[in-house]
């Protein structure tokens, strides 16, 4: 296999980023499984998988534009769950059985009401609460919050959800996180072994099918990566990517277009993902999973009291992966991130990391003025 | 050595060409619908200013502006951002912020005393405080991009013009005109409310002396006045056009490219 196509299964993970179906959906669905699609990554996948679902992270991959969702959300709202919604209202999310929206922004609390409201006939929809504060407190409404989504589910569905079921669930999404976490730590390297878009997609697959299935596919991806590395580029600088969002690979591929080499992130469909494990130990797995989401990995910019665990995290990644710049990208609109990258501005500045704070919308419509930012920025910061 | 600089931007083309020292600016071409064409008639211009013949006559050329891609003799292309500030530190080591204002974007650049970015901003997509704004407002008001500059600091009483939106405020200066305001007034409200923009721009970066504009809209005297207003500090002269600064800059890489190439060829004298 030569280095150009080093890997079936990161041609079959490029191929399920860049679409909303993909075969084993069908597959998993030809045998009368059900397929949950929810929002954002606090909302704990493990909770589906112990039903017997097949969790389904809503993106907005394939959209030309927002028309549709138009008629339900104004400009004035950010264009990622625009143009989720306009999917959903074009049918590509019929094949959902049940649909979970998160607190997170106003915006994507709203799909909830637009969804159930507009003619998407998804059979179950579910307004999950999260907290907007860190804490152990909040941990403890998180998880009085998803002892009712898994009431809500079984009621709904006829599935038990045993904490047997849960446990397993928890160690089989530890696994993914663990094997994703090897992936990263393969791009630490002169020469990382997959590009920022590659990782992109490796990512976004792992959100779009069976668990099992993807903790095979990625340990033959590593052994993959192994016999085959991947031929030695010359770049000019390492990157990292700071953000929302980041189903797509707009950013990683401008700035790799541009000669630089994206070696991590911390974004949502990302980095933030694999970070750490749910505890295994703890004998009530909603405990361990309300823990993990609220004190552990409170990575929701809009969960406050934590920026500076977020803060601490993405200097040390930074550092971990020796990369010479920033790229942070927020969403026209998103008043969350736009605060908290204007803090995280200053504090990468004070640890002596450079940044480019970049405002863009799902789809660019200026891609031309974003490529010349990041042009120049690489040229400030490259080797 | 015989070196140029081309800076494609999205209203002109220029070029800069620089022989030993003696550098020699071409003129202000106009875009045309083909930037390939664009910027063969700036380097073309440059070239007959230098009393030189041809792009083959050169060592090394460096491209930069919206169209750097499609210079189709350039050696290397070069972010505008990169270029501005390296072609106003050449002829100014003092500065230490930039501002270029041109036709499709604003952008401020923070300089150490080195002469190393240490900051920059540009705007989004809006074209508010842009070029392109006061062309949109000149044709509305009929007076041409002259004429916005010749009517600077004439108003005492200027008018409230949106800094957000090129569409918006061409409404309101639709609205100002039927409403018999004098035009000096809403000439002085566009460059106030141009330079509100860009000073926010600028602020972000951090202001320091000696600061000074680059671009096309540097020699519109009104929002000069209106920026220093805004800034609160003095604006200097460049002493060159500084609508030449991003082409000077590519020229100025350029030079550095070709020496280090002569250099690493152990060619002392690498020169034509």
């Amino acid at each position: 296999m030569d280095a150009n196509n080093r890997s079936r299964v990161l041609e079959k993970f490029k191929s399920y980023s860049a679409s909303i179906p993909n075969p084993s959906i069908d597959q998993f669905k030809s045998k009368g499984g059900k397929v949950m699609g929810y929002f954002c990554s606090f909302i704990p996948e493990e909770l589906f998988i112990a039903a017997g679902f097949l969790p389904f992270r809503i993106r907005g991959t394939g959209s030309l534009g927002t028309e549709r969702a138009d008629e339900y959300f104004t400009s004035s709202n950010c264009s990622f769950p625009r143009h989720c919604f306009n999917q959903a209202l074009s049918g590509k999310y019929d094949f959902l059985d049940g649909l979970i929206v998160g607190t997170s922004c106003d915006t994507t609390r709203y799909i909830y009401d637009n969804w159930k409201k507009s003619q998407v006939k998804t059979p179950f929809a579910y307004l999950l609460g999260f907290p907007h504060v860190s804490g152990e407190v909040m941990a403890g409404y998180y998880r009085k919050e998803l002892a009712k989504l898994k009431t809500a589910l079984e009621e709904n569905f006829g599935a038990a959800i045993t904490d047997d079921a849960l446990r397993a669930s928890v160690r089989l999404c530890n696994e993914t996180r663990s094997l994703q976490q090897k992936i990263y730590d393969m791009r630490k390297s002169d020469n990382p072994a997959v590009t920022g878009s590659e990782m992109v997609s490796i990512m976004v697959a792992g959100i779009s099918m069976p668990k099992e299935e993807y903790n095979r596919d990625i340990k033959e991806l590593m052994s993959d990566l192994e016999t085959t590395p991947s031929a030695d580029k010359a770049y000019s600088a390492r990157l990292m990517i700071v953000g929302s969002c980041g189903d797509d690979t707009v950013l990683s591929r401008i700035a790799e277009d541009q000669g630089a080499m994206v070696v991590t992130d911390h974004t949502c469909f990302g980095g933030k993902l694999k970070y750490g494990a749910v505890d295994e130990t703890v004998s009530d797995p909603l405990e361990a999973l309300a823990h993990y989401h609220v004190l552990t990995r409170p990575f929701c910019a809009k969960v406050g009291g934590a920026y500076p665990l977020r803060a601490k995290v993405i200097i040390e990644t930074a550092k971990e992966f020796n990369v010479d710049g920033i790229l942070g990208q927020r969403l026209g609109c998103c008043d969350t991130w736009g605060g908290e990258l204007y803090i995280l501005k200053d504090d990468l500045r004070d640890a002596g990391i450079p940044s480019l704070m970049i405002e863009r919308e799902y789809i660019p419509d200026t891609e031309g003025q974003l490529a010349t930012r990041i042009q120049a920025f690489i040229e400030t910061v490259r080797r | 050595m015989i070196i140029g600089g081309c800076d494609l931007g999205s209203t002109t083309g220029k070029a800069v060409v620089i022989i030993d020292d003696r550098i020699v600016l071409g003129n202000i071409i106009a875009s045309t619908p083909k930037p390939a064409v664009t910027a063969q008639m700036a380097m073309d211009a440059a070239i007959r200013n230098a009393g030189l013949s041809s792009v083959k006559d050169f060592d090394y050329i460096v491209s930069t502006g919206y169209g750097r891609l499609r210079v189709e003799f350039a050696n290397e292309n070069i972010s505008e951002i990169s270029c501005h500030a390296r072609g106003a530190f050449q002829i100014m080591p003092s500065v230490r912020t930039i501002i270029d204002i041109g036709g499709q974007d604003c952008k401020a650049i923070s300089l150490s005393a080195k002469g190393a970015i240490l900051g920059f901003e540009m705007n989004e997509r809006c074209a508010a405080g842009t070029g392109r704004f006061f062309q949109v407002m000149a044709k509305v008001l009929d007076c041409g991009l002259d004429g916005i500059g010749a009517m600077a600091n004439i108003s005492t009483t200027p008018a409230s013009i949106s800094p957000q939106c090129t569409v918006f405020a061409e409404s309101e200066i639709i609205t100002l005109v039927n409403n018999d305001i004098p035009l000096p007034d809403i000439i002085t409200g566009i460059n106030r409310s141009v330079a509100g923009r860009v000073s926010s721009l600028a602020r972000r970066v951090g202001v320091a002396d000696d600061l000074v504009i680059t671009g096309g809209c540097n020699k519109n005297e009104g929002l000069v006045n209106a920026l220093k207003l805004a800034l609160g500090i003095e604006i200097k002269k460049l002493p060159l056009d500084p609508q030449f600064m991003g082409a000077l800059g590519a020229a100025v890489f350029a030079k550095e490219k070709a020496v280090k190439a002569a250099h690493s060829k152990g060619d002392d004298h690498g020169c034509k």
